[in-house]
């Protein structure tokens, strides 16, 4: 956890930031896929956060509430833009017919490429799938968590991160 | 003797240079482990903290939650 800002309206809202704008900023970073509209949509959802804190009912716990504002965030400026090239789940038989090699490790090499290939990687991948797979992530998520932000049953969960694993792996292959 | 502990040496130099030449290659099981070592090695940008001081300046501060509220753990 990073050192709470001190010049923040309040402590509480200063160890809010602290505690959680890594994984906000990166799911707006890795699902936008641009730095800078990352960093206004950080600001935004920590601002909406600021204003709705005392409406947080504390059924959830923070992360999943603060997930829940940056992702309907997220997606509102997605279907503004209508500017990405996304995958329907209609290709989804594209991947269920990758290469074996897919199931294998990801290797790579720490360069300073990383970041873009993970970044081309997500951008073929349709937002259902992207989002899934950026949310598993957050190992503070378990699949219910992850289920009750996207709407799904864990059971779902686990089904669709299968194939959005297959096809992240495929699209990885592809960057190298 | 001494002919064969210097080749020895250059041997063990050569082997170390090119050891340090082998770029480090990573392995991730799975899309999500690579994702968080990437979520990791991301820095939040200073500049967002900043700008939300400047956002929040002039608003009041948050009210504590409802529930919190109601059972009086938080006096304003």
């Amino acid at each position: 956890m990073a050192e709470p800002p001190a010049d923040l309206a309040s402590p509480e809202f200063a160890s809010l930031y602290a505690e959680n704008s890594r994984a906000i900023y990166y799911l707006a970073l890795r699902f936008l896929g641009d730095p800078q509209k990352a960093e206004d949509a950080t600001h935004d959802v920590f601002l909406k956060a600021f204003r709705k804190l005392g409406q947080f009912r504390g059924e959830a716990s923070l992360r999943t509430w603060l997930y829940r504002i940056a992702i309907n965030h997220c997606q509102n400026l997605c279907r503004s833009w209508q500017d990405r090239h996304v995958f329907s789940n209609a290709d989804d038989a594209v991947w269920e017919n990758a290469t074996a090699q897919t199931d294998s490790p990801l290797r790579v090499l720490e360069t300073k490429e990383l970041g873009q290939r993970i970044q081309k990687a997500l951008d073929g991948l349709s937002d259902e799938y992207r989002l899934l797979l950026l949310l598993v992530a957050d190992a503070e998520l378990s699949y219910e968590h992850v289920g009750a932000l996207v709407g799904q049953s864990p059971d779902a969960v686990r089904g669709k991160l299968h194939r959005a694993r297959k096809a992240f792996a495929a699209l990885f292959e592809k960057t190298a | 003797m001494k002919q064969q502990t210097k080749l020895s040496e250059e041997q063990q130099q050569h082997a170390a240079e090119h050891q340090t030449q082998q770029p480090a290659v990573k392995e991730f099981a799975t899309a999500e482990e690579l994702l968080r070592y990437d979520a990791a090695h991301t820095p939040v940008p200073p500049v967002i903290a900043q700008r939300l001081q400047k956002s929040t300046s002039d608003l009041p501060g948050p009210k504590p939650a409802w529930w919190k509220r109601w059972l009086g753990g938080t006096r304003p």
